[in-house]
């Protein structure tokens, strides 16, 4: 029966965990703008097209 | 609609036309931003487009490969307006301008955040966040979609903020010079991140008491009392963080609220969390059983979940304008030949300043060279510009619409015409609009007092027969009574009732309007720029009727003038344009060519050879001569918004109508929906003020709807002040909702919404009463097990919450079932 206490002790350290990473997500920015990340991910996959003349003068970029 | 476009700073591609067959039943949209296109427009790459400004930015885009752009959504552009573009890039080298906008900037690289209130959809982000393929110097742009920001990190010593500023506009998401600089300004733009760490604690110590508490709900074997016991000091210690960190904010309110001695809704709030943990605690040490910490819990992140959903639907918009806002920073003086740019502020009596197309005249100032044409439509709605000569008196507000005009400063920007009516403006909303009881603080009252009653009767009670019942029946009562449901059915109805306005066009500034809304019993509009639309004219000739032919050539010359009555008849008349050749324009006087042989001449009546008319007020005249033959005048007066008819009309038997209007003439199409004894001309901004007021001493809850500073006083005193607005970025004074100009048919629905939700809130509030009943009854008898309190609190939360939002989105369906959208 003694290792319920074991269990109970672990799952709610993993449990606070979780509550800190909420905390330190929220304390991040990450809950101020939830329009524009969704929108991000559309354009990052497709490489500038090489017609373009300009694109290639800066790889950083 | 029909909107006029000067766009004069575009690259002069040649105009591919073509004729479209007009088919009756498809319009065609302009691919760009969604307009519909007239029958003859442009075509480009097979893609229809309204106006050069949008094929211009197509092309662009095309250029750059960022066409996926029109992928994301469907017509996303913004239309380059002429009010939009008063923005002088050049204003962005001045130093002052630019440490405001700078965040940071080391060698070479600098970040800006500006602020571009075009943004509006998915498109929108992305284009704004691939700009770098745009503009190589571009290092990364990131968008802030709730306050419509957008930083930018750039190579300075390759790309100048001006030249970044002017590649925004050219796209059609021209910034805003000013900022808002402070959080303050910024008040309820997205929700504070403090909450979000609130409602996330709330629902942890929910989630695992609950679970703590299954065993005991759930009868389970409880012959190891170990265990009952450690789960029990775990929901204890869970639940500490919870009152002490997560319902801070109910303390607060409730605590200010027992200063100023008023009651609350947060009181018996307050009340219940309090009851709540020391009965808990208590029965915990004391072994008397398990506590109610899990009803706790629930309670706070319930509330909390309100809470967030208030700041969630608070709008994103600028309700809250200075002067500041809508006036240029810095002005040309010119001093002999030498120009210089000075602050506004700055300006002394006697000064010369230069003013330049489609700038604002920034103080009161007497003409001094060249022609004024001056458009007052920020000051009072009326767009059609006056011509004013050398030696006349120009007043601070109006914009110059022509060639640039030389002015002397007659006094300083803070004694001028405009400061004095803002200063006005200022003063009637300091003065505050009668209050109006919110209803919750009515119920709050009530509420707080019958619980506090039932309380007290009920301990009498139980003292007489059972001492040891007291302290339990009390706090049960307190912990049941608790108006968890009620503090939540407001927030939701109400703000779910803005989002469904917002869809439509109208957009409330916070969810108390709503209820305000719902209260107004007179509407007043302003005519001019309300009902009146600000850029679409009709033409009506005065003379011998001109052929097809002569009606070709005067378009095709007038197609060469950037002057707005010039553009009002390129859009009005008909033919296939061809090429005007020496093409001159003089201006204050009109504008003369060769059109297919033949000259052409367009303008002032002295100039055409004619004699100049009398015109109604509002009304402007273009005189014609073809051949050099002077063949008559057109006027030109306003249309009436289309949709004015549905929202003046559909009023009717909700509330009165007013009209107020600072012409002394009202057109017949906007008198004919009016009774006669209500409209009033001929009004001063001092009197539309008191007229309202005049409304409101009757006993009527007013709504005023209007546009230029001219009303700000009567929109400030009014129970609801709404602007109309043609586009997102419009001058509008403040107010408590802006109207978006193409909805003004739907006004009288979203009056009836709001109506409705007021009849939701009031239903809601028996349900939720009906349920504080069932639970109180348990309570008093003592029979309140924390299982019971567990159930009913989360299930009349969900029920009541449940209920408002079906039953707001229902009325709207049903107010809006033959609706274009």
């Amino acid at each position: 029966m003694n290792v319920i206490f074991l269990l109970i002790a672990a799952s709610t350290v993993v449990a606070v965990l979780f509550l800190a990473a909420f905390t330190w997500a929220v304390r991040s920015g990450q809950f101020d703008d939830d329009r524009s990340p969704g929108v991000r991910i559309l354009g990052d996959a497709k490489p500038a097209p090489t017609t373009a003349p300009h694109t290639t003068t800066n790889p950083n970029a | 609609m029909q909107h006029l476009m000067f766009v004069s700073s575009q690259p002069t591609a040649p105009p591919e036309l073509c004729h479209v067959q007009p088919t009756t039943a498809q319009r065609v949209l302009c691919y760009h931003c969604g307009d519909t296109c007239r029958e003859e427009h442009l075509v480009h790459d097979e893609k229809d487009f309204c106006c050069q400004g949008c094929r211009a930015v197509y092309g662009l885009l095309q250029e750059s490969g960022l066409c996926d752009y029109y992928a994301i959504s469907d017509q996303p552009g913004v239309k380059e307006k002429a009010d939009v573009t008063e923005l002088r890039p050049e204003l962005f080298d001045i130093p002052e301008v630019r440490d405001r906008l700078v965040e940071y900037s080391e060698d070479g690289i600098t970040r800006v955040t500006l602020n571009i209130p075009q943004m509006h959809c998915s498109s929108c982000i992305w284009l704004l966040e691939n700009l770098q393929r745009v503009e190589p110097a571009i290092i990364r742009s990131r968008v802030r979609f709730s306050e419509k920001e957008l930083s930018i990190t750039f190579r300075e010593e390759r790309f100048s903020l001006r030249a970044l500023v002017e590649l925004l506009r050219r796209i059609g998401y021209a910034p805003l010079l000013n900022r808002p600089q402070d959080k303050a300004a910024r008040r309820g733009a997205g929700v504070p991140r403090m909450l979000y760490v609130k409602l996330g604690i709330a629902a942890f110590a929910f989630g695992n008491i609950m679970l703590f508490s299954f065993p005991e709900y759930l009868g389970a074997d409880v012959s190891d009392r170990t265990l009952l016991r450690g789960f029990q000091f775990l929901s204890l210690a869970f639940s500490i963080p919870v009152l002490l960190f997560s319902s801070q904010e109910f303390f607060t309110s409730a605590w200010a609220g027992i200063r100023t001695r008023q009651v609350n809704i947060d009181q018996p709030i307050a009340l219940g969390i309090l009851a709540l943990f020391a009965r808990s605690t208590a029965d915990v040490l004391l072994e008397t059983g398990p506590g109610y910490f899990d009803s706790l819990a629930g309670l706070v992140f319930f509330l909390l979940v309100g809470r967030w959903y208030q700041a969630y639907t608070y709008q994103a918009l600028s309700f809250d304008r200075t002067l500041a806002d809508f006036l240029p920073l810095v002005v040309i003086r010119k001093r002999g030949e030498v120009e210089e740019a000075v602050g506004v502020g700055d300006l002394v009596q006697g000064d010369h300043i230069v003013v330049r197309d489609q700038e604002l005249v920034p103080v009161d100032s007497v003409l001094r060279a060249g022609i004024g044409n001056i458009d007052n439509s920020f000051i009072t709605g009326e767009p059609l510009p006056v011509r004013r000569a050398v030696g006349d008196t120009l007043r601070a507000g109006g914009r110059q619409r022509g060639a640039a005009i030389e002015l002397e400063v007659l006094r300083p920007f803070e004694q001028s015409h405009l400061k004095r009516l803002w200063e006005e403006h200022a003063a009637t909303s300091a003065q505050r609009r009668p209050a109006m009881p919110r209803m919750i603080d009515a119920v709050a009252r009530r509420f707080t007092v019958a619980v506090m009653l039932i309380a007290v009767a009920a301990g009498i009670y139980w003292a007489g027969r059972d001492a040891d019942m007291v302290w339990p029946v009390v706090t049960a009562v307190l912990i049941v009574a608790c108006p968890c449901a009620l503090a939540l059915s407001m927030p939701f109805a109400y703000g779910h009732t803005m989002r469904l306005l917002g869809r439509r066009g109208v957009f409330l500034r916070d969810a108390e309007v709503v209820e305000r809304m719902a209260h107004v019993n007179a509407v007043v509009f302003d005519k001019t720029g309300t009902l009146t639309a600000r850029e679409a004219f009709e033409l009506r000739f005065i003379g011998s009727a001109l052929t097809a032919d002569e009606e070709q050539r005067l378009r095709s010359l007038a197609r060469n003038s950037a002057h707005p009555l010039s553009a009002v008849l390129y859009q009005g008349l008909k033919g296939e344009v061809s090429d005007a050749v020496e093409v001159e324009e003089t201006a204050g006087k009109g504008i003369e060519g060769t059109v297919r042989g033949l000259a052409v001449r367009i303008g002032a009546a002295e100039f055409c050879g004619g004699t100049k008319l009398h015109m109604e007020q509002g009304e402007a005249q273009v005189h014609v001569a073809v051949g050099g033959v002077y063949r008559g005048c057109f006027a030109v007066h306003k249309r009436a918004r289309s949709g004015m008819h549905a929202a003046v009309q559909g009023m009717r038997g909700m509330a009165h109508t007013h009209l107020l209007t600072g012409d002394t003439h009202v057109d017949a199409d906007v008198s004919a929906v009016f009774d006669a004894q209500a409209m009033h001309t001929g009004c001063s901004p001092t009197d539309k003020s008191a007229f309202i007021q005049q409304l409101q001493g009757g006993g009527d809850r007013v709504m005023m709807v209007g546009d230029g500073l001219n009303d700000a006083g009567a929109l400030a005193l009014s129970d609801v002040g709404m602007t109309v607005s043609e586009t997102s970025a419009a001058l509008t004074p403040a107010s408590d909702a802006i109207l978006d100009a193409r909805s003004i048919d739907r006004l009288p629905q979203a009056l009836r919404l709001t109506r409705a939700a007021r009849r939701v809130v009031i239903m809601s509030l028996g349900l939720s009463l009906m349920y504080n009943v069932v639970g109180v009854s348990y309570a008093v008898s003592g029979h309140l097990t924390p299982l019971i309190a567990a159930i009913l609190m989360p299930l009349s939360s969900v029920t009541v919450v449940g209920f408002v939002t079906l039953a707001t989105t229902w009325s709207a369906r049903r107010l809006w079932a033959n609706d274009r959208s």
